[in-house]
């Protein structure tokens, strides 16, 4: 019932490359742990951001490693209603992951997930289904998902959950009334109502259930991996689509050892983006791992971004490419249009459903498409608050673009079709919206069923 | 030199009797001051005792050393063990009793305690000097001395009895109500309030026709409520069942005007478990018709008691009602069903040993708590009767635990949540109800009654015996087996399929079982309920180990509820009105979230520290 004595810490900010980083600690030794980590001279005042060094290594040895900001917000008016501290550092998971040791060392333990809102609740800051909802808030990147959000955080779960405990304990009520009162001459209730009692809550527990993981899709987003051989630009169109320079770019083949994800908003679906090591026999230990990572990525994809290099002569490894994602709905991203053709686009057979788009990520040429065709390989991008009677969303719904997706592309194909987005487009536009006795989302697997890859 | 007695008792209903005989027993001196000595352990509602949760209140009122269970043993005439066909849990005894017969055997009991000092008159105040109670002193002004004073006095206090238009002061019918101890208890700043109850009609026996009444008789092999009784031995009677019809619901309505209930002559609060006839006609309009039981008061005596069938509508109206009802064409009511009004401490007043936190050696217990029902009262009496001693003589308290008596329950819930309307036992109060159960209410508290100095060295060396079979029966039981068809499988998993006894088993030649003077199927309920619930009851008490750490946990005394900042305004006042003693306590006081919990144990744990129990 109470939370421990003990000080939290944890990384508050999503793991990955950004421009800052924020490791938060709860709990009654929040400051004293804090100003170990900080500079000697640091005085933390309540709500004032300071700025200070963050040191490491201890009495000689001691060294700044940061500059940060530092911030105090005494409990019970903090978010967790204990002393909590905000340390913002520089965006480096290495640093970050540093500065979370340190808070170790010097007595703070690793928060469990969630573990400050589930402090927040312990002290009276939040229920818990609002405290899962303000979760959900953080983490939200997208306005959709900030509005299924907000109508969590306003109570709907709340009292959807209220009601299923009123049913219950109705029935408790009545089998308790019948055990207690068992010369009345009557009955409170019998079997065959107990019976259905249940099953009608279980029911709506399964209905809740199935709109939850429904709504899971908007929280968490799906994700888009980026597929490619070495140094075909799949970090460039990483970046390019991001709109900012994240991943290390460079000429060099194997750059990108480790996974790189980033979260991006793409026709209002949360997209975690993956850029991958490039697909390859791997020449050392560390890349072997990347390439593996890459390889895992895909299991878990909604969809696999392939680049191609137009620039260079076609090989076995390109077909290796293609081949490692026929698990998955695949837009094919054929890179480096600005620079002179090696091969055509239109020299290949398209499976259906397959998006072929002409890109440059140098010149930015084609993007505006390849997004178009992500969002229509992710089911058209239609997931949306359902609207409830009320006009309130009241339930979180993925809309699925039914089967095809890029259904008729077949028909379509001819000179110059790889050019452009294909027909079909958004499907369905906003009118759409509600229409929800279309299947459930499934991405347009069911027409790339990728008998065949690409092939000459 | 004046005579001080350690032990005060004001009243001698079903708490008196139990707190005199509990002081006596230990060794303390008792004045036992009543209005007559005709009238202890009187019941002057439902002739009967037991009852689901009342029934396993009075199996440990007898397990500690109380009276209760042997007097309605002694006494009773129609015995019945209730949801039989339910878990051993909820099995609870109820008998009714010869009320003239179980009064007679409680007084002679008493009487033959040396230690108890009848005092036969009107209490009209308690003596306090220094916030201390010193005794009291009757109406006409004679003092009784002493250590501590136990009140009571039940329905008694500022009681108004209704019978239609007509009120009257009355503690009880044909008795007069205590005006000046109402008086003397709210002038010491005690939080008050108004309740009601009420009671039906009695009838003539030999006006009553029963040819073609539905009869319903009690167990052929009756369970006794004491583990010292072997058998029941006395005589059963019969009940008859009858039902209200329009008739008698026309009446109800078309006199409405004339009913104290609802013409809002009365103001106090009733039990809504224990509706009057006029609350089941007009809360339940589309029942047909109430089942009534006819019920003799006694195996000799006139009176017949009309259960189900509480009224306070004028006197001519009931007769016309009772008239009314199959049977009873001819039925001549020897008196009215009437409501009675009375004050009620507010429990919250009190300590878990039901001593007042204002006064020191001022104990309450009964109805007098807000409580309704003799097994409730009962149980109090027994815990303010020990408490008391105790105090007197200077040692620990005796607080029961919710997980380990309903008594514990009882006055947990009494003394933290206080009392809306007359507390009456459920078993569905208990969240530990299959720990409490009346087969091990002896293996639960004789030891704790024995420790208390409550259990004679002759029912000790009882309950040592019965422990031993106990245990010898459970062992013989984990270590049986028996043939399955073609492959020999343990007894116990044999025993947890459904539908199978121990009993049975037993009968089989599949184990050997030792029981004692009582009922089989109670004493075999303690080892196959332990084999059978295995899971459930282990879950039970690691839940119970858990809440133990909380029940540890101390609050001092003083400590200062509405400074706590992050407590609701509310959740102060309500914290401050009960004062809890732990933490685990101010869990449970009514509007009390886990976050507050959480709150406070922080600052309690920074206002002086835990004080780890």
């Amino acid at each position: 019932m109470f939370s421990s004595d003990d000080t939290i810490v944890a990384l508050a900010t999503p793991r990955g490359r950004g421009g800052l980083g924020v490791v938060r600690l709860s709990g009654a030794q929040a400051q004293d742990v804090a100003q170990a980590l900080l500079g000697r001279a640091t005085v933390l005042e309540a709500r004032r951001a300071t700025v200070t060094t963050l040191m490491d290594g201890v009495g000689g040895r001691r060294r700044a490693i940061d500059e940060v900001v530092a911030t105090l917000f005494p409990g019970p008016g903090s978010y967790t209603g204990e002393d909590v501290v905000e340390v913002s550092a520089h965006g480096s998971p290495v640093l970050l992951d540093r500065i979370v040791a340190l808070a170790l060392a010097a007595g703070a333990r690793l928060a469990e997930p969630g573990e400050f809102t589930f402090r927040a609740f312990l002290h009276g800051r939040l229920d818990l289904v609002q405290a899962e909802a303000v979760a959900d808030l953080i983490e939200a990147v997208t306005p959709r998902q900030a509005r299924v959000a907000f109508d969590q955080l306003e109570g709907t779960m709340t009292a959807r959950i209220a009601a299923l405990d009123e049913q219950l304990f109705d029935l408790t009520m009545r089998l308790e009334a019948s055990l207690d009162f068992p010369e009345e001459g009557y009955h409170f209730i019998t079997p065959a109502e107990v019976a259905e009692g249940i099953a009608v809550v279980r029911g709506k527990i399964e209905e809740t259930l199935t709109e939850a993981s429904q709504g899971r899709l908007v929280r968490e987003g799906c994700q888009v991996v980026i597929l490619g051989t070495p140094n075909v630009g799949k970090s460039s169109i990483f970046n390019a689509l991001l709109g900012s320079s994240r991943s290390i770019v460079a000429g060099q083949p194997g750059t990108t050892r480790d996974l790189v994800t980033e979260r991006l908003d793409v026709d209002g679906l949360a997209v975690t983006l993956v850029d991958s090591a490039g697909l390859r026999p791997a020449t050392d230990l560390v890349e072997e791992e990347g390439v593996a990572r890459a390889r895992g990525a895909v299991g878990v994809a909604s969809v696999a971004l392939v680049v191609l290099d137009r620039s260079r002569a076609w090989s076995e490894a390109e077909l290796q490419a293609l081949r490692e994602a026929d698990e998955v709905p695949r837009v094919v991203a054929v890179n480096k249009v600005d620079l002179p053709a090696a091969w055509q686009p239109r020299e290949f057979e398209v499976p259906d459903g397959v998006e072929v788009v002409e890109v440059s990520a140098a010149t930015g040429e084609g993007l505006v498409r390849l997004r178009s065709a992500l969002v229509q390989a992710l089911g058209g991008g239609r997931a949306v608050a359902r609207q409830s009677g009320g006009g309130k969303p009241s339930a979180c719904e993925i809309v699925g673009a039914g089967g095809g997706g890029a259904g008729g592309c077949r028909e379509e194909r001819g000179p110059g079709c790889g050019g452009g987005v294909r027909a079909g487009g958004y499907g369905a536009g906003e009118d759409d919206v509600r229409g929800i006795d279309r299947e459930p989302y499934a991405g347009p697997g069911a027409g790339a069923d990728l008998r065949t890859v690409l092939h000459r | 030199m004046k005579r001080v007695y350690d032990v005060v008792v004001v009243g001698a209903g079903h708490a008196g009797v139990e707190t005199a005989h509990a002081a006596a027993t230990v060794g303390c001196s008792v004045a036992l001051c009543t209005l007559s000595r005709e009238t202890v352990a009187q019941m002057p509602c439902n002739p009967a005792v037991g009852g689901t949760a009342k029934g396993h209140l009075v199996r440990e009122i007898d397990a500690l050393g109380g009276l209760m269970g042997r007097a309605i043993d002694a006494t009773g005439i129609q015995f019945k063990l209730l949801n039989r066909s339910r878990g051993p849990a909820v099995w609870s005894p109820r008998a009714q009793a010869d009320k003239r017969r179980y009064s007679e055997w409680m007084r002679r009991r008493l009487d033959a305690m040396p230690g108890i000092e009848w005092v036969v008159g009107r209490v009209g105040r308690v003596a306090v000097s220094g916030q201390a109670a010193r005794g009291v002193e009757l109406e006409d002004g004679t003092p009784v001395w002493g250590r501590s004073v136990v009140v009571t006095t039940g329905t008694f206090l500022n009681g108004l009895i209704h019978v239609g238009p007509e009120t009257r002061p009355a503690g009880r019918l044909g008795e007069p109500a205590s005006i000046q101890l109402g008086e003397s208890l709210r002038a010491l700043g005690l939080v008050w309030g108004r309740l009601k109850t009420g009671t039906p009609p009695r009838l003539a026996k030999g006006s009553i026709e029963y040819d073609g009444l539905k009869e319903e008789r009690g167990d052929a092999e009756p369970v006794p409520f004491s583990f010292s009784t072997g058998r029941v031995e006395r005589e059963q009677v019969l009940c008859h069942i009858i039902h209200t019809g329009d008739k008698a619901h026309g009446l109800v309505r078309k006199h409405l005007a004339e009913s104290p209930l609802y013409n809002g002559q009365i103001q106090g609060i009733g039990p809504r478990y224990c509706p009057s006839l006029e609350d089941k006609v007009m809360r339940f309009p589309e029942r047909e018709r109430h089942q009534l039981f006819l019920e003799p008061e006694g195996v000799d005596v006139e009176e017949v008691y009309l259960s189900g069938c509480s009224m306070s509508l004028p006197a001519s109206v009931q007769e016309r009602i009772v008239r009314s009802l199959p049977g009873l064409s001819q039925a001549e009511m020897l008196r009215p069903g009437y409501a009675v009004e009375y004050d009620f401490i507010q429990p919250t007043e009190l300590a878990r040993t039901l001593e007042t936190k204002r006064i020191r050696g001022l104990f309450l217990a009964g109805q007098v708590n807000g409580t309704s029902g003799y097994e409730e009262a009962a149980g109090q009496g027994l815990v303010a009767g020990v408490n008391a001693a105790r105090q007197v003589r200077g040692e620990g308290k005796f607080v029961l635990s919710r997980a380990e008596a309903y008594l514990g329950v009882m006055v947990d819930d009494l003394t933290t949540g206080g009392c809306l309307e007359p507390y009456r036992m459920f078993t569905s109060r208990a969240e530990h109800r299959l720990l409490l159960r009346i087969d091990n209410a002896d293996l639960r508290l004789t030891p704790r009654g024995r420790e208390v100095g409550l259990v004679g060295d002759l029912a000790w060396e009882r309950f040592g015996a019965r422990q031993g079979r106990h245990e010898r029966n459970l062992a013989r039981v984990r270590a049986g087996r028996v043939r399955d068809g073609a492959r020999t499988v343990e007894l116990t998993q044999v025993l947890r399929r459904p539908g199978v006894s121990l009993a049975g088993l037993a009968s089989e030649g599949a184990v050997q079982v030792e029981t004692g003077p009582g009922p089989e199927m109670v004493e075999l309920s303690s080892v196959e309920t332990e084999v059978k619930y295995e899971g459930y009851l282990r879950r039970q008490e690691a839940t119970v180990a858990r809440q133990r750490r909380d029940e540890r946990r101390r609050i001092p005394s003083g400590f200062p509820f509405d400074r706590v900042p992050g407590l609701s305004r509310e959740v102060q006042e309500r914290l401050t009105g009960v004062g809890p003693a732990t933490l685990g306590q101010a869990a449970r006081v009514p509007g009390v979230t886990p976050a507050a919990v959480a709150v406070l144990g922080a600052y309690v744990k920074r206002w002086g520290g835990w004080i780890e129990a």
